[in-house]
């Protein structure tokens, strides 16, 4: 089962459309009462970090995540929030991951739209029948700066960043998988499978 | 590309023979699981481990040697030297290798190939070429299997094979480079190649990189201190923006069907926009546009449905357009599916529409579409499909709607729409230049050359296009190996 963290902050449908694909059970949750032991989350999330804080706040998600023991997978504003503190709106995160949030500086074109290159850092079961440097769609205008020990996979646009990071059952991917065709479907996959 | 540090074990140690010799050894530790150890500390993510001796006898011979480093240490480590048998290779793959490597056997049991790849699948079996003179060596190198290189190309892509490794042995254990000219052959074979031999400098591992290998096997030179496997290691992680610039094709909807004609024989139906939707995004399309041409309030209930279908079938970005003037026709669109809305004419009437709508969904999904015509030495923007000249200048209303939130800029000709004879370069790039966020070309794609163009002088982000696509004048994939070819970054 998986529980898809709607906290008001973006569109959710093309999510629930690439776990029907995965022919996976989901749920939508507004409020972390309805989180269920067994459930993967994901937390999705696009627009400012400020106003996602506080709407987390508002609904009792603060509290609630950095304790879960459920594998959790953070989408875009949703991997930037497990950080620290995030540079857009001088805004304190989650904290789940060591390091912050910052604006691209060395880029030509803020956001950063389309495919770029994901190079793995580590071996992880996220990367299953995924090949090193692949494709995977990106809308961001700010990037994770990690702690090296988080990182799992870093892309370059202009600046180097941290695409994917982890910490025991918490991940978070900047691009969208949801979006990103097949191989963005095998991650997805991926993250589902995970025990 | 994959760096792979080699460990080569030879009577429990860790050596490095010159050329395949058994009488040319190098000692270089006593303990390969240290020196592993010491790989994965430095960031190696995989590890490739020859048995000497396996690969001399015929049969595995440092079996725990090699246990001990793949189940102690999280390395995707790929092992060859003496594997002849289905046991060989169930009894490895079952304890965590990752990969097998298999080089004599192809000469010797083609249908143990075939069982392995059947059986464990063609992400687990790399046949290991080793070339020498053009001919491919066998038995640790020793005996001349009387194949040249092509013919076994050939034959190891008819067994299913996905992944090689290429030595050419004459350039292995001596530090003198790859042989770069046989490399490139190797590759047009369309295998994934890894490179052995001779990788003696970060430069040329960079080298191997551009010419697209899947994976280099570094040995002397890490052990001799020309390489240094950090560095090169984090080198290899993308030196430079990994941005690909994407290709569009765009689908014009009437009443729920795509016009402008549409000639593929291969589809069921393709007037139906979901059909033709499902068709480009499997076959490399890097976004989708859908322009609703009618744009009528009684067909915007329709107009949702299908968005909605659309995004059930695909899973790439898309986004629609056409008749967009309140922020509950976005709201419906986004909640339909859509990942981002154009918004054309309503920009210029009512600017501050912009900034509204940037403000509540985010300038991500806030595409302004900019009809444009050359009047003399400017541009005019022109509204209501065309028919009214706003006398704006184009360049400057680019500029108005990044500052008021635009997150990309869709830029029309009129003066090359429909005409097949490229894009209007100098409107691109003085856009381009005017503006930090994403420009996507329009309006007069006719062959690979116009996207070549448009990309390198008219210096936009995305090239879109209807006709040359609906026509099958070209096919993305044509156009992206051109674009490829011409050092534009592509996803392939």
């Amino acid at each position: 089962m998986i529980q898809i963290i709607d906290y008001g902050a973006g569109n959710i449908k093309s999510i629930t459309n690439a776990l029907k694909k995965l022919d996976e059970n989901y749920a939508v949750i507004t409020s972390p009462s309805q989180i269920r032991g067994d459930a993967k989350i994901i937390f999705p999330g696009v627009g400012a970090a400020g106003n996602a804080m506080d709407r987390l706040k508002e609904n009792g998600f603060i509290e609630a995540i950095p304790r879960l023991k459920n594998m959790f997978l953070g989408i875009c504003l949703g991997m930037q929030l497990l950080t620290e503190f995030s540079e857009e709106g001088m805004v304190k995160c989650l904290g789940i991951i060591k390091g912050k949030v910052d604006k691209f500086k060395n880029t030509p074109k803020v956001p950063q739209i389309g495919w770029n290159k994901v190079s793995f850092i580590k071996n992880d079961p996220l990367f299953n029948n995924i090949p090193d440097d692949s494709y995977f769609y990106f809308v961001n205008s700010y990037y994770v700066n990690a702690d090296e020990n988080y990182a799992l996979g870093k892309t370059n646009y202009g600046d180097l960043f941290t695409s994917v990071v982890r910490n025991r059952n918490f991940y978070g991917v900047q691009f969208h998988p949801e979006k990103s065709a097949e191989i963005g479907l095998n991650l997805l996959n991926n993250f589902c499978k995970l025990c | 590309m994959l760096i792979i540090p080699a460990i080569d074990i030879l009577k429990g140690k860790c050596v490095r023979l010159q050329q395949g010799d058994y009488s040319k050894v190098t000692e270089y530790n006593d303990d390969p699981f240290l020196v592993a150890k010491k790989f994965k500390e430095l960031g190696a993510k995989n590890l490739h481990i020859i048995d000497l001796e396996g690969a001399k006898y015929g049969q595995i011979l440092n079996k725990e040697k090699i246990m001990e480093i793949v189940e102690k240490l999280d390395l995707d480590v790929q092992v060859g030297g003496g594997i002849r048998t289905f046991d060989d290779a169930r009894v490895l793959l079952g304890k965590g290798v990752k990969s097998i490597i298999l080089g004599s056997s192809v000469f010797s049991d083609i249908d143990l190939i075939k069982r392995l790849v059947m059986v464990f699948g063609k992400e687990k079996i790399i046949i290991s070429i080793d070339v020498k003179n053009g001919m491919v060596m066998m038995n640790g190198w020793r005996k001349n299997s009387m194949n040249s290189l092509d013919s076994v190309l050939t034959d190891v892509k008819n067994l299913g094979i996905e992944t090689i490794i290429f030595t050419d042995i004459k350039s292995d254990g001596n530090l003198s480079g790859p042989n770069f000219d046989e490399i490139k052959k190797v590759l047009e074979s369309g295998l994934k190649v890894i490179v052995a031999g001779g990788i003696s400098s970060n430069e040329d591992v960079r080298e191997l990189k551009e010419l697209g290998v899947y994976g280099c096997i570094i040995g002397k030179a890490i052990y001799e201190g020309k390489i240094n496997l950090k560095q090169c290691i984090s080198e290899n992680i993308s030196m430079k923006s990994g941005l690909s610039k994407r290709i569009i094709p765009c689908m014009d909807i009437k009443d729920s069907r795509t016009v402008k004609g549409v000639n593929f024989e291969n589809l069921k139906d393709a007037g139906d926009p979901v059909e033709l939707a499902k068709f480009y995004s499997e076959n490399g399309a890097d976004e989708l546009v859908f322009l609703d041409v009618t744009a009528t309030i009684e067909n915007r209930k329709t107009l949702y449905e299908l968005v909605e279908k659309i995004s059930e079938n695909i899973n790439i970005p898309f986004t629609v357009g056409g008749g967009i003037r309140t922020r509950e026709d976005i709201r419906r669109l986004l909640n339909s599916g859509a990942d981002k809305v154009a918004i054309c004419s309503y920009a210029v009437i009512n600017p501050e529409f912009i900034k509204a709508a940037a403000k509540d969904f985010g300038s991500q999904c806030i595409v302004v579409s900019i009809d444009a015509k050359r009047n003399n030495n400017r541009w005019d923007v022109y509204i209501n499909g065309g028919r009214l000249n706003t006398r704006l200048d184009a360049i400057k209303f680019a500029k108005k709607m990044e500052f008021l939130g635009a997150g990309e800029l869709l830029v029309n000709s009129l003066d090359r729409d429909g005409t097949k004879t490229g894009y209007d370069i100098e409107l691109l790039r003085r856009i381009s230049e005017a503006v930090n966020i994403p420009v996507i070309a329009s309006s007069g794609a006719g062959n690979k050359k116009d996207f070549l163009k448009a990309f390198n002088e008219g210096r936009v982000d995305a090239a879109l296009a209807a006709s040359i696509f609906h026509y099958k004048k070209t096919t993305i994939s044509e156009i992206k190996k051109y674009l490829s070819k011409n050092n534009i970054t592509v996803r392939l």
